[in-house]
């Protein structure tokens, strides 16, 4: 399968311009008619946090919503939704993006409330608003997290995998505490100094004239001024394996046994990343994938489901994830040898239909991704504001075409290995009732 | 430029109307296709009279079961999914009560031999006895994999508060109905129903140089045309509404809250009216709801509500997941909320929203091939006009505050709702019990089905 399936000449058509003020605008052709897709990637993420303010990003992006200068609580969704559009907003260790979908004829109005926000946002303020988006924020913690069956694995894989103090420790939900602490003050020094149009990548994706969507942008967001101070992000660096195997067991109310596994690799854009994204879905993305066929199909240990995947960190080394969830009367331990089996074994070689297989999947997810309005533009963002190129959103697939199944086998036996693994395991409260659920 | 600009006068929007789709017959059955230049991903959809609702009395589970299993393919030992992701494709399979649908999402380059592919393993399967058994314990477990989320555990409980019959047990059979549904029955049902109906294909992608006609004689083989079961409404649960389930999860930090109460049928349900009022309500962001809960109270992440339309039956909810403390107090002032929107009717403004959003939105949600060939699905289940979406369009066009308002009196009678909360019953029970909706009945959640 080609990448050029994907571009569809559209890579050409591509703009790019970057205004006075440092915002980077990127417009692109969009495949249906009459939306206008806006999508804003701000370069904050969870990693700018410290010890002790934990959450803030995350916080932070919900108060984005809350009222500006210009604008009063709760019109900007009000705004974007009586007209049918879509929006909605991330966090994540590296970055913050907004985005919303409209109708054609109201991209002015999109343009307007993101950059009203953008300039006046602390305008709009107060401790209410702070102590009432604490309050959902602490709820969507409980729902996603704490409430959740294995929801606090992520978090306790990261405090394995990054040691104490490095800014990719802490999850970006951030903990209670540190949400419980937050103060106004710190939340307007947090706009002051990571929201600027210099810290801004503002992706337009539509049918309008290139030109004209330009003019739009120098309209709506020329005045805002680049930021006087740029902070520096918390140090990241971080050298070779995670030091272990190191590992953390949860006894808690799961249905079943949870292995979780991580290992260090290169961080997001190295060709080494590219291999192991590779190694991920030769391991475990798709049903043709080893732990599925021989962990799901054919031994019957695992739950079916995706098992292998991997976190893009661009300023730290990222982490491949290989999670499992046990069938009934399978225990934990059973579970974890079969997994370690199975991730060891690559390092003794990948065939070329693993390998294609692998490719068609990950290029297939691609492609999706990019087959709407919206996921395009997020796409597009991304590619400029940590790799400075948006073409990559069309070309992306091509990085895995120029990587050999020796490469990948390479690096996994490199990586995929004792010195470099932590494990977190869930296993159930009451053995029994995993084995056997009552009626 | 030196300062920021007022808020912008929009113009007027372009009209929108729901792309035009062919509709070509072929052998036994009908393609139903929509070309969207540009858009090399495609999706296609095989949509078949029988679902949940054709499961023997007897047999409950086993249209699900059947459409888990065809992923076995027809060499059997999971062979199909591999197979389409070589092509770069997925598969999809799912029954629901009134529709069994297979299909594939593929790039344009590779529709035929994923097309090809989908089709042979639909029409002849293995179905082999083991592939069978490993994908039932596959579902029993799974069930309760998905029951530990508390909101998945609520969703399902819905059935058996609202209706008797075959709606009162999960569409997956549960465990214990589950359990007795062996491979000969799924060959059985596969043999009678998927195997033997022609069904409608949607395609939906950039179709240039897609021989469609070619598309249906692999899918369609020498099936014969099959129509959907006339539709009969079933009957309601045994004791009395209003009540309260009460499923026992200890500890839990939150509870899953629902309200669930019938509705119209798909066919006698005026939907713009229908879908308004529940828009402002709970569908929105800015719902009456979410900005109580959420915004002004702090209550939980977020509420919906929305209505779960079938042939023959119908069932609105509100669905949240709220902290527990204020469990009891959500219901409260949900039920607060349904009795000032029945007494007080929709604003101008949400009015305009609730119009607008469903009219000059219309781009925005069509704006993927997903999203056009569910509305094709939804045709072809409900025998819908050709210009369905267009119909809807100027219905909403036409709603008035008084449609809204009384549509919430249609709609809306907490005397006869259940209410579904999934949580810590220890700390629940007395404040639930003094809100004074109704009886408070808790349960542990693997008896619910026995």
């Amino acid at each position: 399968m080609h990448a050029q399936v994907a571009s569809n000449g559209a890579a050409a058509r591509i703009v790019q311009h970057t205004l006075d003020n440092g915002l980077r605008l990127v417009t692109a052709p969009a495949a249906t008619g009459q939306v206008a897709a806006v999508n804003l990637w701000y370069g904050v993420g969870s990693r700018h946090e410290v010890p002790g303010k934990t959450g803030f990003a995350h916080l932070f992006e919900h108060l984005m919503f809350q009222g500006s200068g210009n604008v009063a609580k709760g019109e900007h969704f009000d705004a974007i939704e009586r007209l049918g559009g879509e929006m909605n907003a991330s966090t994540s260790t590296d970055r913050t993006n907004y985005f919303e979908t409209v109708p054609e004829h109201a991209l002015d109005l999109a343009l307007w409330l993101e950059a009203d926000r953008l300039a006046t946002l602390r305008d709009g303020m107060t401790q209410e608003v702070l102590d009432n988006q604490r309050d959902v924020v602490k709820n969507e913690r409980r729902q996603r997290y704490d409430n959740a069956p294995y929801g606090t694995a992520l978090e306790r894989i990261l405090r394995l995998g990054y040691p104490e103090g490095h800014p990719y420790h802490h999850p970006t939900i951030g903990s209670m505490a540190d949400l419980d602490a937050a103060d106004l003050d710190y939340v307007l020094s947090f706009h002051k100094l990571h929201y600027g149009p210099d810290n801004l990548v503002l992706t337009v994706v539509s049918d309008l004239d290139p030109a004209d969507v330009r003019e739009r942008a120098e309209r709506y967001f020329g005045a805002v001024p680049a930021r006087t101070e740029i902070p520096t992000a918390p140090d990241a660096a971080l050298h070779g394996p995670i030091g272990g195997p190191v590992r953390e067991t949860v006894v808690e109310a799961v249905p079943a046994a949870g292995v979780f596994q991580g290992y260090r690799v290169a961080p997001y854009g190295e060709r080494e990343f590219d291999a192991m994204h590779l190694a991920s879905a030769v391991l475990g993305q798709g049903q043709g994938s080893r732990l599925y066929r021989r962990l799901v199909i054919e031994r019957e240990l695992a739950a079916p489901g995706d098992a292998a995947d991997i976190i893009p960190f661009r300023y730290t080394p990222s982490l491949m994830l290989v999670n499992t969830i046990a069938r009934e009367g399978v225990s934990g331990d059973e579970l974890e040898q079969a997994v370690l089996e199975e991730t060891e074994a690559l390092a003794g070689g990948i065939t070329e239909e693993e390998l294609d297989r692998a490719r068609a999947v990950l290029e297939r997810d691609h492609l999706q991704a990019i087959s709407t309005p919206s996921g395009l533009a997020d796409e597009l963002g991304a590619c400029t504001q940590l790799f400075g190129d948006p073409s990559l959103a069309f070309t992306w697939p091509d990085r895995w075409t120029g990587i050999t199944a020796a490469e990948v086998a390479e690096a996994a036996g490199r990586l995929l290995v004792a010195e470099n693994r932590l494990t977190v395991r869930f296993d159930p409260e009451n053995a029994e009732r995993a084995a056997e659920p009552a009626a | 430029m030196s300062q920021l600009q007022p808020r912008p006068v929009l113009g007027d929007p372009k009209p929108y109307t729901f792309p035009e789709h062919t509709r070509l017959a072929v052998g036994g059955g009908e393609i139903v296709a929509i070309d969207v230049p540009g858009q090399k991903y495609a999706s296609i959809r095989l949509v078949q009279p029988f679902g949940g609702l054709s499961d023997p009395a007897d047999r409950k589970g086993v249209a699900m079961l059947t459409a888990e299993s065809l992923e076995d393919g027809v060499q059997g030992d999971n062979s199909l999914a591999p197979a389409l992701e070589r092509h770069g494709a997925d598969w999809i399979c799912y029954a629901t009560w009134d529709s069994f649908v297979t299909g594939v999402d593929a790039p344009t380059t590779r529709i035929g031999d994923a097309t090809a592919l989908f089709a042979e393993a639909v029409r002849g399967p293995a179905l082999r006895d083991e592939d069978v058994l490993r994908r039932r314990e596959q579902l029993l477990e799974g069930f309760w994999l998905e029951a530990s989320r508390p909101s998945r555990l609520a969703m399902r409980a819905i059935g058996s508060q609202l209706f008797s019959g075959r709606y009162a047990t999960p569409i997956s059979g549960a465990p214990v109905a589950l359990q007795g549904v062996e491979p000969e029955m799924v060959r059985e049902f596969h043999a009678g129903t998927v195997a033997a109906s022609a069904g409608t294909l949607v395609v939906v992608g950039d179709l240039s140089g897609v021989d469609l006609e070619g598309l249906g004689r692999t899918v369609f083989g020498g099936a014969a045309p099959v129509a959907f079961p006339e539709p009969v409404a079933p009957a309601p649960a045994p004791g009395e509404l209003p009540r309260v389930l009460l499923l026992d999860r200890p500890g839990s930090v939150q509870s899953a809250l629902i309200l669930a109460q019938r509705s119209p049928s798909r066919a006698q349900i005026d939907l713009p009216r229908a879908e308004g009022m529940s828009e402002v309500l709970g569908g929105m962001f800015t719902s009456r709801l979410n900005q109580k809960l959420r915004e002004e109270l702090g209550y939980t992440y977020g509420v919906g509500s929305r209505f779960d339309l079938r042939r023959d039956s119908g069932v609105f909810l509100i669905s949240t997941q709220v902290d527990t403390p204020t469990t009891a107090p959500s219901l409260t002032a949900t039920l607060e909320e349904i009795r000032r929107f029945k007494a007080d009717g929709a604003t101008g403004s949400e009015l305009a929203a609730v119009r607008q959003a469903n009219t000059v939105g219309l781009p925005v949600t069509y704006s993927n091939a997903r999203s056009l060939a569910h509305a094709l699905v939804e045709m072809v289940v409900h025998d819908l006009p050709a210009d369905h979406v267009d119909r809807l369009r100027a219905g909403y066009e036409a709603l008035t505050a008084e449609d809204l308002r009384s549509a919430a009196e249609d709609y809306l009678d907490p005397a006869e709702m259940a209410v579904i909360v999934v949580g810590d019953a220890a700390s629940l029970k007395a404040p639930l019990g003094e809100a004074g909706f109704g009886e408070v009945d808790v349960r542990e959640p693997e008896n619910l089905w026995n």
